[in-house]
């Protein structure tokens, strides 16, 4: 079955002080894949802009933008027309001896393609003295445990804005137990790959129901590579695999691969940014 | 040509004639004075006055006593006057590293040689007895670059852009050490009753602008001040003249805009502009009211510098 | 010791016999290639020396060519200290160290290859996986990127020493931004202005022709469908301390030297803004660190970079030298595999040695390091520049105890090697207005193109100015000397 989403994505970047040119980029044009397909999207501002499609690090799609307007003020809006076909995160036969996938996961072979996402980032370090905060479970298969991690995550940490910010240490969201998607997605990377599980962090829209607005921001999850099933979403946010109300833009070692927006300001002084998000269902 | 690259030649250009203009004003206006005609000339206190006002900070409480070493200090050797000769030539130099690669070694390394001889000359001499030599080596170093600038470049862009620098720099020395001693002129007027064809005062000031022998063959007379102003704006064949300056800084910018018909505004066109109204201008349209004269002319140099950053350096 | 064979400069040369001299014998004899050398400055006294001396001194800083130094409170201009005193390689020493240097380089090349797509090597279990995944400049953003004709280390400097044994040994590989080639020219200028007499009695290659080699070699990896290519420099500016060589080589190319401000990205192509507009750049020397290159990709308050570059280069469209991410292969850890390395991709053994390197990381390895650390060299794996190095006989008891505690915080931070004994060289030194001798090194420079490669004829020789001292880079008080490559007999 497929669905069609509008997304439209707003933000708003003020500045203290005359901004004299920039140059920005955007990570939020939803990933081309199996499930998804982009049939047309576009971004305007208050500015003059030059504007083109390029790519990021990690090769996936990003908007440059850039200007050499002096202004304090920089508003930009993209909207973004999505067909999404449904999956079914399930649909994967686990090996029935569940010690081959654990063989498999230590082999030389499985940890060197997986290199990159078995690395320990600033983001997804996890402590040593919370090494077992969550321990896996050898009695059931890696996608039993990292369901098990997903749904602990859930309910270990209290979903609370504004009490973290892109830079807050792990340590401390484990410490204080509250955090934003961004929070319980690191978290989960932390302990999957402390557990040898290549994971991904992924950043992208989710479609909530009908008309909210305003309430949402960019958000977060988790990709695990499962032996036989290949790399599954998971939301810890909201203790669910990713499926069709998940739309993906990008991933990366951690956040700081995702960043939606990036900037580089010929300005000095201080700037506010805010974002809005909103995902309409087209047959609503 | 990198925009930055030409924005340091520039200024170069400008800072290497800067400095030169203010070590000879020192020179020329210090050891005419110790026997000059009047006492106010003679007065120490008079030539230290007429130093500051020209570099662009005039004393301006008549009863303060200034001390001669602070003043030569502050001007030649002070590293924290942003006016002084050893600033000028650490910024032509600083400036020339940044153009680095497409300048010959021979001019690099003598700007170089001058930037560790002024580095090294010792402060305690200059205020004491050096201030001759100290001045007559800066003038003369900067003649070398002169040279090496003429005899060492590609005459391309790279050329065009620091004659631009000189040239405009040349014009807008000219008209300060013009504005300087007529100011002093004035003050000898007042004090003495002279009439303005003060002599003296006008000598000094060719001297300052190295014109005095050229003028006195062309005109086989005394300077005054018609013949001086004449010779040192109007004159196109003084290479010191602001005229000449402005066909120099006219033809360069020929190099870098092939437009015949410049644009509006644009600095070939101010520039133009400027050097027209020069050249039908005639000295006595200048004497009528020579301060209303320098400020006119130096607003109009500032306007040419500013637009020529905007249309080539700036990004 | 027998002194007759020595002239007025050397008369009174302190040699000691437990080091190995590269210009006299033990017995006091001079070796046969510095006869004549040894000859020509024997007609100079030693005032006549000391005069020569300060005028190079002088002709160094007359060029500019110094760097600055943050002393007192004030920025000071210092000038690499220079010895008049050449040193000489033979041509059958050089051609090894020649044929050496590119083995190496060419092995690295294919190393990074190699470990930015499939890790074969890994695979095939002759380096550990943790050589990766522990080294910070690994860049995750390389992977499965193909630069333009193949090439990520374009230039390499190689460090190498020759021991007691006479043989030459590699210390280390410097694949990021290697500096120091342009003091190999002035060292020779500075030698020609100050002697030029006895160059006509030895044959030695020239140094010159660096620049149009890595012209040619910079040409050779030029985007696709470009033909003439536009190559530039990149500088972090004229405050860096490396910017005289900078803008030597920019002008030595006669290409032009930017900075991070003078390049801008459109539609992922790189442009330089010129007093006539912006002129496409495809080809950039990049003399500016991985994380400094692009404030989008990496570190975000990046003044030096240009953003944008990152994906311009992504995209083919224009190429770095040398490759973003090369540094995981100048790793100390990765210099220890090297003889393996070499094996592996080009099944070749090694033309020079590798000195024995001992991991910390290895528990039977750490053992025997941390029980003998005052008979070993214990290196960071990750430093450059000389820093974070204890040499194990120099230390104090209470020394060695606070690099074993080091090691045994991070095993993986560190590995050892035997205390070589590099060799020494007559060097002039000033405050003893007299000869004596010193440790020295050679840094050699390859270039690698799409089909070629280049050795300069010379390198750099540094000598460690303070007395006994082994470490020899000049932000650890160390000099340089000339480099003569002789050609084969005529």
């Amino acid at each position: 079955m497929l669905t069609e989403y509008t997304i439209t994505y707003s933000t708003q970047n003020e500045y203290d002080a005359l901004v004299n040119g920039a140059f920005w980029q955007f990570l939020i044009i939803p990933e081309e894949n199996e499930t998804q397909q982009l049939v047309q999207w576009h971004m305007d501002s208050n500015l003059q802009l030059s504007q083109n499609e390029s790519i990021n690090g990690l090769g996936f799609k990003t908007i440059h933008a850039q200007t050499k307007d002096r202004f304090t003020e920089a508003d930009f809006k993209a909207s973004f027309q999505v067909q999404k076909k449904s999956s079914n995160p399930f649909d994967f036969i686990p090996n029935q001896n569940l010690e081959m996938d654990y063989m498999e996961i230590q082999s030389l072979a499985f940890r060197t393609k997986h290199e990159i996402y078995l690395r320990r980032t600033g983001f997804t370090d996890l402590p040593i003295e919370f090494a077992a905060i969550f321990p896996f479970d050898s009695n059931k298969n890696i996608f039993e445990n990292l369901m098990g991690l997903n749904h602990w995550v859930f309910v270990y940490l209290f979903f609370k804005t504004d009490v973290t910010h892109v830079d807050t240490p792990l340590k401390e969201i484990i410490e204080k137990r509250h955090g934003v998607c961004q929070d319980f997605t690191h978290l989960f990377l932390a302990i999957a790959r402390a557990n040898n599980i290549p994971t991904r962090y992924v950043s992208g829209y989710l479609h909530q129901g009908n008309g909210y607005f305003g309430d949402s921001q960019m958000h977060a999850w988790a990709e695990a590579y499962v032996p036989q099933a290949g790399w599954v979403g998971f939301d810890p946010t909201n203790d669910i695999l990713v499926a069709d109300d998940h739309i993906k833009i990008c991933h990366g070692l951690d956040y700081s691969d995702c960043s939606p927006l990036k900037g580089v300001v010929y300005s000095s002084g201080n700037n506010k940014t805010s974002h809005s998000i909103e995902v309409r269902d087209s047959q609503q | 040509m990198l925009a930055r690259v030409a924005n340091n030649l520039f200024w170069m250009g400008r800072y290497i004639e800067r400095s030169e203009h203010i070590a000879r004003y020192l020179n020329v206006n210090y050891f005419s004075s110790l026997d000059a005609p009047n006492e106010l000339s003679q007065s120490r206190q008079f030539v230290l006055r007429s130093f500051l006002f020209m570099i662009g900070e005039p004393e301006n409480d008549p009863e303060k006593i200034l001390d001669e070493e602070k003043v030569l200090f502050n001007i030649g050797l002070d590293p924290d006057s942003y006016y002084s000769i050893i600033n000028n030539i650490k910024a032509a130099r600083e400036n020339a590293n940044g153009a680095r690669d497409l300048i010959s070694t021979e001019l690099y390394e003598a700007i170089n040689r001058f930037y560790h001889f002024v580095l090294n000359y010792n402060p305690e001499h200059f205020v004491k007895k050096g201030l001759y030599d100290y001045t007559i080596r800066v003038m003369e170093r900067s003649a070398i670059l002169r040279g090496k600038i003429r005899g060492t470049l590609l005459h391309d862009e790279v050329y065009s852009i620091i004659m631009l620098g000189v040239n405009i720099e040349r014009a807008t020395q000219i008209i300060r050490i013009i504005n300087a001693k007529y100011h002093d002129a004035l003050l000898a007027r007042e004090s003495y009753g002279h009439e303005m064809e003060n002599t003296f005062e006008w000598s000094t000031l060719l001297k300052c602008a190295e014109s005095y022998d050229m003028m006195r063959r062309f005109y086989r007379k005394t300077p005054n001040i018609l013949c001086t102003l004449e010779f040192l704006v109007l004159h196109d064949n003084c290479p010191r003249s602001v005229m000449n300056s402005l066909n120099q800084v006219s033809k360069h910018l020929h190099t870098l805009d092939l437009d015949k018909n410049p644009k509006k505004n644009s600095t070939a066109f101010l520039a133009g502009k400027l050097r027209s109204e020069i050249e039908f201008m005639n000295v006595e349209d200048i004497e009528q009211d020579v301060k209303l004269f320098i400020q006119r002319i130096l607003d109009q140099l500032y306007r040419i510098s500013k637009r020529m950053e905007e249309e080539f350096f700036q990004y | 010791m027998d002194t007759n064979s020595k002239n007025s400069l050397f008369s009174s040369y302190p040699q000691k016999p437990e080091l190995f001299d590269e210009v006299f014998e033990k017995d006091g004899s001079t070796k046969a290639i510095y006869e004549k050398l040894l000859g020509l400055y024997g007609e100079h006294s030693i005032q006549d020396y000391v005069y020569l001396n300060n005028k190079a001194k002088a002709s160094f800083f007359n060029q500019g060519i110094t760097f600055q130094v943050y002393e007192k409170e004030k920025t000071q201009e210092k000038i690499f200290p220079f010895d008049l005193f050449p040193r000489i390689i033979d041509t059958d020493e050089w051609d090894t160290i020649e044929s050496g240097s590119i083995q190496r380089s060419k092995a690295l090349n294919l190393f990074l290859q190699d470990i930015y797509h499939d890790k074969k090597i890994i695979n095939d279990k002759v380096v550990p996986l943790e050589l990766l995944s522990s080294s910070a400049n690994y860049l995750h953003q390389m992977m499965n990127v193909d630069p333009p004709g193949g090439i990520y280390n374009h230039i390499s400097g190689t460090d190498v020493i020759k021991h007691s044994d006479g043989k030459y040994y590699v210390l280390e590989d410097n694949i990021r931004c290697p500096s120091g080639v342009s003091y190999v020219i002035c060292n020779r200028t500075a030698l020609k202005r100050a002697l030029f007499g006895v160059f006509n009695h030895y044959n030695a290659y020239t140094v010159t022709d660096y620049a149009e080699n890595l012209l040619q070699i910079l040409q050779s990896v030029k985007p696709r469908g470009v033909d003439n290519p536009n190559c530039v420099v990149i500088t972090p500016g004229m405050f860096n301390s490396a910017y005289y060589e900078h803008s030597y080589l920019a002008k030595a190319m006669g290409v032009e030297l930017v900075e991070g401000r003078d390049l801008f990205v459109e539609n992922n192509f790189v442009y330089m803004k010129t007093i006539n507009g912006p002129e496409k750049v495809d080809v950039i020397y990049r003399r500016i660190d991985d994380a400094f290159l692009d404030p989008l990709e990496f570190r975000s308050d990046s003044a030096l970079g240009v953003p944008g570059l990152f994906a311009a280069y992504r995209k083919g469209n224009v190429c770095l030298a040398n490759a973003p991410g090369t540094g995981v292969a100048d790793d100390k850890a990765v210099y220890t595999y090297m003889p393996d390395i070499i094996k592996y991709y080009l099944d070749e053994d090694p033309i020079l040695n590798n000195v024995h390197t001992y991991h910390c990381s290895r528990p039977d390895e750490l053992k025997y390091v941390l029980e003998n650390v005052d008979k070993l060299v214990v290196k960071p794996v990750d430093e450059a520049g000389g820093y974070g190095i204890s040499i194990g006989n120099r230390l104090s008891k209470a020394e060695i105890k606070q690099v074993q505690e080091q090691i045994k915080k991070e095993p993986r931070k560190y590995v050892a090697q035997p205390i070589l004994s590099l060799s020494v060289h007559p060097t002039y030194i000033d405050e003893k207005e007299s000869f004596e001798q010193r440790h020295i090194d050679l840094r050699t420079f390859t270039l690698l193109g799409k089909d070629s490669e280049f050795v300069l004829r010379g390198g750099l020789t540094r000598v460690a100015l303070k007395e006994g001292n082994l470490i020899v880079n000049s932000s650890q008080g160390g000099g340089s000397k000339d480099t003569w490559v002789l050609k084969k007999d005529k």
